[in-house]
């Protein structure tokens, strides 16, 4: 059973001035436990596909279901996390992790041992007593992908997690993710305009067009990725330097090339 | 650096102390009856705190004024700010509102004053309603801001951890309006001195403000000056008490004010 | 869960109107079912009616324009003054750190006074004369004009400073081309906020010191217990001081687009 699906799903926005078609007849079924990443430019919809999983935006006609339920509202089921990680500043990081759980009623005891499980998994255990003002950007983000995942959610919805950080931050965090994803897989849905990025997590890539947002390609990575042995290389660059992926980045390049605004 | 800053800081209160205490000795060009001499002050001081002014000495005086300015205070925050609060909150009950407020807003708080006598005489129920009226608008504008500018971000992950929709005041408006509402805290102070001692000044029985205006009609400059300085120095007190309150529950905040900002 | 989107502007002005319908049905029915004694809360009309007849029948010794002008030209001297004072010592304080080091602990010191706490002072020196009322909205208008000029003279960039060197700009031209312009939106920023304030302490003033005036007429007006010529009072004052701020937030923005500043003032 597919664990998101997006059924000709269509958003369309009525500005005072115009008609804005963000997303149109959009298929997408993403099955239980797979890493699916959407690249496309900017302003091509792909953050409002998320949205729409989440259940912060609702399609105009079509549907989206998750887990076979249509999506009526935002729950802890689809944890998300955000592009500017969006921690609670008055909360430390521990605190911040545990909203979610006493929101679903768990007891304090066995609270305290997942919040502690997710400190460590994700390195954060020396800032538990932080405040988010005190960390790093990519410190931030990590406490956000804890506070997501120490919900067991069905699904993962990710907006680009790694777009606010800097260039090492972000190579440090995809391996992470990338160490997370194969060793405990969920279902995630990840959105982000860098090819590098989507080749090396996904398990496939969605290409989206330049608005209206349709889906343009998907190309899928798993099976040329295991058969390479990508995982078995400790390093990005050393994927990144593999004939193997250089011709798909090559090929997703082009394919968003041709849905760039052209400059004059 | 601000060890030397400080140095200059002493240097130039006491230059200014002494060029007043040179200026109203016997060689300078001011007369002691225009602005009261060093010594002058500190017997006007001496007699409010032993025998007492204008019906009472200094610490019962200071006393009815803090009293005033903190119930005042009180009252006008609190309904302010949950007036903001549910602006905020509820939009459509904004719209419903801010025409009215808007109506009021502009009248300056000491025009209500005569108009507060006229229903309520001179006592403390008078100045607590003028109070009300001048401090009341800072609180509701801050707070109502407040609201508005939480960043989206922060609601939609508060619902997608599942917090229910009753706890989301505690658990992220309040918290998030917080600095904004403190701003508009910082502003309803100042407006209840400044109305407290307007209304003091107008009429009263008691206080600092009466104070002042006995001095006035007595011509005593030296207790003038004891009744503004010590305005002062409860103006600056509240004001520190406030920043207090403001950095012990706003520890998180980035920007968390110094001592008196 | 806090409302996002607004209302649309039928609905919003819908509940507006009845927001108001509800305050004015409120205010003339305490009267008309007796609650309150219409001796104490006059209906709308009562006031209305009062405020058409004060424009052309005196009450305390002149008409309503009559009272007004004197308190605008009381008002004008004093703001008048507050600039001239504190736009150059603030543009001094933000260019001298010396300067600002000496005046600022003096500054600081006094900024706890409310200025209606200089009333008796102000009796004292000047009488029943105009100095009184000017001063005391001198006090009130003064901190936010100093601190504005401050701010817009402390807030211009180095980077600007030094790109203005770097292509040769005598002392005079840094002054007149980057300098003061670099300092002009806070500095109106400040004036507004200083004529809000002087409007205020003008009031309060002229509730104790004076024999004419908007303000004088109101305490006349409580004294014989006279209520709807209070509340017309208090119209007027409202309006004049709405003028007033629309006139500044017009200028704000003239400056603002001027300098490049996109938008208004808040």
């Amino acid at each position: 059973m597919s664990a998101i699906v997006f059924a000709g799903a269509r958003r369309v926005y009525d500005l005072p001035s115009r008609r804005v078609v963000a997303l149109e007849s959009f298929d997408l079924s993403i099955a239980e436990k797979e890493f699916v990443v959407i690249v496309g430019p900017s302003g091509c919809g792909k953050t409002t596909c998320l949205r729409l999983a989440a259940g912060f935006d609702f399609p105009s006609s079509g549907e989206v279901n998750v887990g076979g339920q249509k999506v009526t509202g935002p729950g802890p089921d689809r944890a998300v996390v955000f592009q500017h990680f969006a921690l609670f500043p008055w909360k430390t990081v521990h605190d911040n992790i545990a909203l979610g759980l006493r929101n679903a009623g768990v007891p304090a005891a066995e609270r305290e041992r997942r919040i502690e499980s997710a400190l460590k998994l994700m390195n954060l255990e020396s800032a538990a007593r932080a405040f988010p003002h005190q960390l790093s950007g990519g410190m931030q983000q990590r406490v956000a992908i804890a506070r997501a995942t120490v919900l067991d959610p069905a699904v993962l919805l990710m907006d680009e997690p790694f777009g606010a950080l800097d260039a090492q931050t972000r190579v440090v965090m995809q391996e992470e993710l990338v160490r997370l994803a194969r060793v405990n897989p969920r279902t995630v849905l990840f959105i982000t305009h860098s090819v590098e990025e989507a080749i090396y997590l996904a398990d496939r890539v969605v290409v989206m067009t330049r608005a209206p947002g349709r889906i343009k390609e998907i190309i899928a990575v798993k099976a040329l990725r295991e058969q390479e042995g990508w995982d078995t290389l400790p390093k990005i660059e050393d994927v990144m330097d593999q004939p193997s992926f250089v011709q798909l980045r090559t090929h997703v390049w082009r394919s968003l090339r041709d849905e760039q605004v052209p400059s004059e | 650096m601000p060890g030397r800053r400080g140095l200059i800081a002493a240097a130039s209160l006491l230059g200014l102390a002494l060029l007043w205490a040179w200026a109203t000795s016997p060689f300078g060009p001011v007369s002691p009856e225009r602005f009261p001499s060093p010594p002058l002050v500190g017997a006007a001081f001496l007699q409010i705190a032993t025998t007492g002014f204008a019906g009472a000495t200094l610490p019962r005086q200071v006393l009815t004024s803090l009293g005033l300015v903190i119930e005042g205070f009180l009252v006008a925050a609190s309904s302010g700010t949950a007036l903001g609060l549910a602006m905020g909150w509820n939009r459509r009950f904004a719209a419903f509102v801010n025409p009215v407020f808007q109506l009021l807003r502009p009248i300056p708080p000491l025009a209500w004053i005569p108009l507060v006598i006229l229903w309520l005489g001179l006592g403390n129920a008078a100045k607590v309603l003028v109070i009300w009226f001048a401090a009341f608008v800072p609180a509701v504008i801050n707070a109502e801001t407040g609201v508005r500018e939480i960043p989206g971000a922060l609601l939609e992950a508060a619902r997608m951890l599942g917090t229910p929709r009753h706890r989301l005041l505690v658990e992220v408006v309040v918290p998030a309006a917080a600095p904004m509402i403190f701003t508009g805290l910082r502003l309803c102070l100042q407006a209840t001195w400044t109305t407290l001692v307007a209304a003091e000044l107008v009429g009263s029985f008691y206080g600092l403000g009466h104070v002042l205006s006995e001095a006035q009609q007595d011509i005593y400059p030296g207790m003038i000056f004891v009744g503004m300085a010590a305005i002062g120095v409860c103006g600056w007190l509240t004001t520190a008490v406030l920043g207090w309150v403001e950095r012990r529950l706003l520890g998180w905040h980035a920007s968390a004010r110094p001592a008196h900002a | 869960m806090p409302e996002r989107a607004s209302p649309s502007i039928g609905l919003a002005a819908a509940l507006g109107l009845a927001g108001l319908a509800v305050f004015f049905a409120v205010w003339a029915g305490a009267g008309v079912l007796g609650l309150v004694s219409a001796t104490f809360l006059p209906g709308p009309l009562t006031v209305l009616g009062e405020l058409l007849h004060l424009l052309t029948h005196p009450y305390a010794g002149a008409t309503l324009p009559q009272h007004l002008a004197a308190s605008l030209q009381r008002y004008g001297g004093g703001v008048v003054l507050a600039v001239i004072v504190g736009l150059p010592l603030g543009l001094a304080m933000g260019w001298f750190r010396p300067l600002d080091a000496v005046v600022s602990p003096i500054f600081d010191g006094l900024r706890f006074v409310p200025p209606i706490a200089w009333v008796p002072f102000a009796a004292l020196w000047f009488g029943t004369g105009a100095g009184g009322p000017v001063l005391i909205i001198f006090t009130g208008a003064f901190p936010p004009v100093l601190i504005g000029t401050y701010r817009g003279a402390r807030m211009i960039e180095p980077a600007l400073i030094e790109a203005a060197r770097m292509l040769g700009t005598s002392n005079r031209r840094m002054l007149t081309e980057i300098l003061l312009p670099g300092a002009v939106p806070s500095i109106v920023a400040g004036l507004r906020v200083a004529a809000g304030l002087g409007w205020q302490s003008l009031i309060g003033a002229e509730l104790i010191v004076v024999s004419s005036g908007i303000g004088y007429m109101m305490v006349q007006g409580e004294a014989a217990v006279a209520t709807s010529t209070v509340m017309a009072g208090i119209i007027a004052v409202g309006l004049v001081g709405t003028a007033i701020d629309l006139l500044l937030r017009a200028a704000e923005r003239a400056v603002r687009r001027r300098y490049g500043l996109v938008g208004g003032g808040r």
